[in-house]
């Protein structure tokens, strides 16, 4: 399955593991690559991450749902009020994937899902170009969300493997809908483009990670024994 | 287990420094890619770090903030190490002032602990939004929470790192909600409403983990605070009872009576005033209650009248009693009755011990009616061997005992039970929604 090409920028062994994800940052020269039929496209240089502290590094894994995947992707956004990151998962079993999203502290695991299954009369309004109202109650697939946050979310910049390719710069609207038992919902749109993720709040502890990013002074947790 | 060596490259640094814009003193970034706003220790300004770069967002304050806990130190509570990376100063339009840490491990992301008023609270930001229960109370994971508090929040003071922007004299609308040992706390504004849950801490916890230093006790309570007298009543309550209901069955068991002496003395058939002496009896209790039974076996349509002395041998100190037996028959529209018992029991409490003769004075009755069933003596006739059969015991422990056991054991549980309602008293006064305020009738 796993695709190994050289970079066009600086000949460095770069991995495809999924058509899925055609798009990567490379991990030496952090030029942006698209891998199609034709080969593999490059485009330009993706900026450097700036420094942080999260305990989530590419290639730690954990178990999600009973399935164990990889992390293998991430990508930094910021927004007036501060910047999150969004780490790609890979599992193991099926290839699919999901996201998990990492800002105040806290994670939320999402999964994408087709907007079109969506039947939210306030979701489509925001789909076609809407403003969200921060506080409104929303009924989607059977359970009551509020909008927690709105906002024009840019693109800091990426690394790993990725279904898309995250330019720096690039801006998409960012809605974000939360239920009382720790339910999320996210909805990107990019244009007239509608991405819509469902998930939860979790613990990095219940995501029983394995290879979790040692930071200086720090112990590594009890859960990551 | 051993990491995989792919997934062990040296430690990523903790720690940036960036340099104050404003006064160019040095401002540690310990929470790097979270935070967002940081106030210079050293100037008050409030810079801005999203990106890794410090902007001057507003500068120098008025005053500066002197945290009793150092930024930059770390503790242990509940078993995970911790780092005060934040320090708020708020309080209710500049009254009640109380002080917010925030704490953070990368691996366990951010806390609060909360000094209010000397007392400790740690918050933990939910991911859950608890549901009203009723117009008083929100439940968060089955467990209900009474309102408490309502008001606004404002921000007074700010030192160091914070993962949103953080202003002087920013306001949200509070309202909290609780139960023993912990507070459910809503914070509102136009863009946002977040629960946090609060745990008490003892003192000592953060004294031992962040060396701050003791303060007097905090009186009145904190809403939350956990009455220290309230375990102990359950406990109390339940050791009591086991012990009171020990001893009740112990008083049961132990309470007969030891006899220690009978005597059968004959009726005179003319009803005449008898006389006996039965004695010595031996009493060998400090104190005890002395029970004398008398019995008249033949006893019908009659009484007898019985007088007790008993009298101490060795000072002639008289303890006097006094009883009768008396018993009917007889036929009527409803058919046979009787009434009345054939026996006498009464007690004397509380005769020291010694050497004790008891004199009993009595006298024989008898009802006569034209259609009684003994015309003549009735059941005092001779041919009947007339008697009365007196008996003398000591009870060895009897109801005032218990009673006294009851009152030895209840005493401090009713301290205990006291102290409580004062401290629940005190605590309740503080809320809003107390019915002794007069409030400000807005709800």
């Amino acid at each position: 399955m796993s695709l190994h090409l050289p970079c066009p920028h600086c000949g460095a062994d770069v991995v495809f593991r999924s058509p899925a994800l055609p798009s990567r940052v490379c991990d030496s020269c952090r030029s942006m690559l698209v891998r199609s039929d034709e080969g593999i496209a490059q485009f330009g240089i993706a900026a450097v991450l700036p420094f942080d502290v999260s305990p989530v590094q590419i290639g730690m894994r954990g178990i999600a749902d009973g399935a164990s995947f990889e992390v293998i992707g991430r990508v930094r956004w910021s927004w007036t009020d501060g910047a999150w990151n969004e780490w790609l998962l890979l599992f193991d079993d099926d290839g699919s994937t999901a996201w998990l999203g990492e800002a105040m502290g806290q994670f939320m695991l999402l999964r994408e899902r087709p907007f079109r299954e969506v039947r939210s009369k306030t979701l489509t309004e925001m789909a076609k170009g809407g403003t969200a109202k921060i506080g409104q109650k929303v009924e989607l697939l059977g359970r009551k969300l509020v909008i927690a946050d709105a906002r024009q979310a840019l693109c800091v910049t990426a690394e790993g493997e990725l279904p898309f390719t995250a330019t720096s710069g690039w801006q998409v609207y960012n809605v974000d809908l939360r239920g009382r038992e720790g339910e999320c919902v996210s909805l990107q749109r990019d244009g007239k483009d509608v991405s819509f993720y469902q998930g939860r709040y979790v613990t990095l502890a219940e995501l029983a990670p394995r290879g979790l990013r040692a930071i200086e002074g720090w112990a590594l947790p009890d859960y990551a024994a | 287990m051993q990491p995989e060596a792919s997934l062990s490259p040296p430690p990523a640094p903790a720690v940036r420094a960036l340099s104050c814009p404003n006064c160019g003193g040095t401002v540690e970034l310990r929470a790097a890619g979270y935070t967002v706003h940081v106030g210079c220790q050293y100037c008050g300004s409030i810079l801005d770090a999203t990106d890794g770069l410090a902007k001057l967002v507003i500068k120098a304050q008025t005053a500066l903030a002197y945290p009793e806990i150092p930024l930059g130190t770390r503790g242990t509570l509940f078993d995970v190490e911790w780092e005060a990376i934040g320090y708020l100063q708020r309080s209710q339009n500049g009254a009640y002032r109380w002080d917010e840490y925030l704490l953070f491990n990368p691996y366990h992301g951010y806390r609060w602990l909360v000094n209010a008023r000397g007392g400790w609270s740690f918050g933990t930001m939910l991911t859950r939004v608890p549901t009203m229960q009723t117009f008083s109370t929100y439940a968060l994971e089955g467990t209900s929470y009474t309102r408490f508090f309502r008001g606004d929040a404002q921000v007074d003071r700010v030192v160091g790192e914070f993962y949103w922007r953080v202003a002087v004299g920013e306001t949200v609308k509070t309202g909290d909600w609780v139960r023993p040992g912990f507070m459910l706390s809503r914070e509102a504004n136009d863009r946002e409403i977040s629960w946090t849950i609060n745990q008490w801490l003892p003192e000592r916890d953060v004294v031992a983990a962040f060396g701050v230093t003791p303060a007097a006790k905090v009186w009145p309570p904190l809403p939350h605070q956990p009455s220290p007298w309230g375990a102990w009543l359950g406990k109390g309550a339940r050791i009591g009872g086991i012990a009171l209901a020990f001893l009740l069955l112990v008083s049961l068991l132990l309470s007969g009576t030891r006899w220690l002496a009978s005597e059968a003395l004959p009726v005179a058939v003319d009803g005449r005033e008898q006389s006996a002496t039965i004695g010595p009896v031996h009493l060998v209790s400090r104190w005890q209650r002395v029970r004398v039974r008398t019995t008249v076996p033949r006893l019908e349509n009659g009484w007898v009248d019985l007088d007790y002395s008993l009298i101490d041998r060795r000072n002639q100190q008289v303890y006097a009693a006094s009883g009768a037996a008396e018993r009917y028959e007889g036929v009527d529209s409803d058919g046979p009755w009787t009434e009345g018992s054939r026996d006498s029991d009464v007690s004397i409490a509380g005769v020291p011990a010694g050497d004790y003769d008891l004199i009993v004075e009595y006298k024989g009755n008898r009802w006569s009616q034209n259609d009684t069933a003994y015309p003549d003596g009735g059941w005092m006739e001779p041919t009947n061997a007339p008697q009365i059969v007196v008996e003398l015991g000591t009870g060895t422990l009897y109801a005032g005992n218990f009673l006294l056991a009851l009152l030895l054991i209840a005493f401090p549980w009713f301290v205990g039970l006291m102290l409580h309602l004062r401290f629940e008293k005190a605590r309740k006064e503080q809320s809003d929604f107390a019915p002794a305020a007069s409030g400000d009738g807005d709800d």
